[in-house]
């Protein structure tokens, strides 16, 4: 058998994570993408309450 | 190694103007009887068993969501046949309703190449029968390919794969679990917010919030990460159907590739008995910390107070795998590409979101957060979320992604467009497909191990054997008793 446990580490206190947090994420460096005027321009054309609309059955 | 089978199912969102989801059943089963290519109509339900678990017990039914049964109140819908549509298409796949939602099952692969391709070639299908049925009912009709309404609702991308029985349960669900978990980091769709429509911050998967249970044979609800249904479609005390139900609709088509090849290299260290070992304390929070780690760093908590990375996790099946196993290309590529991944995601996230479908997602919701001055409290971003999966080329954001080379490239539309005409692989597609394509005229029911003709007024059941190579020559049988001879001389 392949020893997963030689990858492990003793079980510290986790850093306080803010789950929920409004502010996205901190890392890492996101580059705004070049040229984007395709995307903006369909971004506009978007709904912005599609989403709200948007009632599904349960599926699988 | 030995080759694996596999195939996808993806269930649609379904959007029609002006209808509600209490008539998406009724939408669903129109849209695909509006398809307007070639395909055979009787499917063969004999057998499905949706409630037999592979430990060995069948249950008494399967549970359903009590929110989406209000849906249903009042109205009988008959016979489960009468409430699907099937269209069984010339390459093997099939088209139909699962209830609400229009689905798409590829034929079955070896390869994860051509499976990507056949996954994509799907929504070519759903567009087709959705144009259709838009010109005939006079209403905008839309289709996404993703796995959540942000309402409550959630639907599945299925992935199966054909694994011998001998395996057994708890090898499978001790080897397999780990990956089942991990796997997001690369191939999760992405998500703004839980669920039930809270804000959550932007999670890696669109599944996540669904997952109640560690196993189980439940699909509906309190879903698991490792699915337990026993439905072989082969023979059963030879085969299972791994009946993968935790993944994200994907659409990048390398991830698609890559999510199969993940499970791919999980299920052969399983077959031979060298998973790497690893002890998950709490499989389904595991699961969900991964999706909503906002730093990133994907810990996950083993048992005897210890802990690992995803990142760890995927890089013991990487290296067990290149030390045990004979891979071939395909799987080298998944290895190389994914490590190279797992390293670009710190280093170089422009090269990551690429290839990542939730990285993709996240930096242009980033890019329009920054652009527009906006908060990640606007309520658009969730509509962006929506209409990344839109898979109409002229409207949806991932297809503006391809366009501006923003992400990896699609398959080219001719391939898409050939892989509606047949299969290029040896598999039991292959012989469907040609059934569909030349004998349609004397099938009287076709399913996935079945085909059941007609001929001189007795009934032939023909078994397709599922490891079974079926060669070129099956095409140019002349008349449906030679195919059908043929087909009887393949083992």
């Amino acid at each position: 058998m392949t020893d997963g446990d030689r990858l492990t580490r003793p079980l510290t206190r986790e850093p306080d994570k803010k789950l929920g947090d409004e502010s996205g994420p901190n890392v890492p460096n996101i580059r705004k993408p070049e040229g984007g005027n395709e995307l903006l321009r369909r971004m506009k054309k978007v709904d912005p309450d599609q989403a709200k609309k948007y009632r599904q059955r349960s599926g699988q | 190694m030995r080759r694996i089978l596999a195939g996808i199912e993806t269930e649609y969102g379904l959007l029609v103007e002006g209808h509600g989801a209490e008539v998406q059943v009724d939408d669903s089963m129109a849209l695909v009887r509006d398809y307007p290519g070639e395909c055979f109509l009787h499917w063969d339900y004999g057998f499905e068993s949706p409630r037999a678990d592979l430990r060995g017990f069948r249950l008494d039914r399967l549970a359903q969501d009590p929110e989406d049964a209000k849906y249903d109140a009042g109205r009988s819908y008959g016979e489960a046949r009468d409430l699907h549509s099937n269209r069984i298409l010339p390459n093997g796949a099939r088209f139909y309703n699962d209830h609400g939602h229009p689905e798409y099952a590829t034929p079955e692969c070896w390869s994860i190449f051509e499976l990507a391709n056949h996954d994509c070639a799907g929504q070519l299908v759903v567009r087709r029968a959705a144009h259709t049925m838009q010109e005939r009912i006079g209403r905008l009709v839309k289709i996404y390919k993703n796995n959540t309404d942000f309402h409550g609702a959630s639907y599945g991308t299925h992935e199966g794969y054909l694994v011998p029985r001998s395996v057994g349960f708890e090898r499978l669900f001790q080897g397999l679990l780990p990956m089942m978990a991990v796997r997001q980091v690369l191939v999760g769709s992405g998500s703004l917010g839980a669920a039930d429509g809270r804000s959550k911050g932007f999670q890696l998967s669109q599944r996540a919030d669904f997952i109640s249970e560690a196993a189980n044979a439940e699909t509906l609800y309190r879903r698991p990460i490792f699915n337990t249904r026993d439905e072989p479609h082969a023979e059963s005390g030879e085969w299972i159907r791994l009946h993968v139900i935790c993944g994200d609709a994907n659409m990048i088509s390398n991830a698609t590739a890559r999510k199969v090849g993940l499970m791919k290299l999980a299920i052969a260290l399983c077959e031979i008995n060298q998973s790497p070992v690893w002890r998950l304390k709490d499989p389904v929070r595991a699961f969900q910390a991964i999706s909503q780690d906002q730093a990133y760093e994907f810990r996950v908590e083993l048992e005897g107070r210890s802990w690992t990375t995803a990142g760890e996790i995927l890089e013991s099946y990487f290296s067990a795998a290149e030390l045990l196993l004979d891979l071939d290309q395909e799987l080298r590529w998944v290895i190389d590409s994914s490590r190279q991944l797992l390293t670009d995601l710190r280093s170089n996230f422009d090269r990551f979101r690429r290839e990542v479908d939730w990285a993709a997602k996240r930096t242009m919701l980033d890019e329009f957060v920054e652009s527009e001055g906006t908060t990640w409290k606007d309520p658009s971003l969730r509509s962006f979320d929506l209409e990344y999966h839109n898979v109409d080329p002229d409207e949806g954001l991932h297809a503006a992604l391809v366009q501006m080379e923003e992400v990896a490239p699609e398959p080219e539309v001719a391939d898409l467009l050939a892989c509606l005409e047949g299969v290029n692989e040896s598999t039991r597609a292959f012989a469907r497909g040609l059934a569909i394509s030349k004998f349609k005229d004397y099938l009287t029911s076709v399913c996935w191990r079945t085909l059941t003709f007609s001929e001189n007024g007795k009934s032939i059941e023909v078994d397709l054997p599922p490891d079974a190579d079926y060669p070129p020559q099956l095409a140019e049988a002349s008349d449906v008793g030679t195919f059908i001879n043929m087909l009887r001389g393949i083992r």
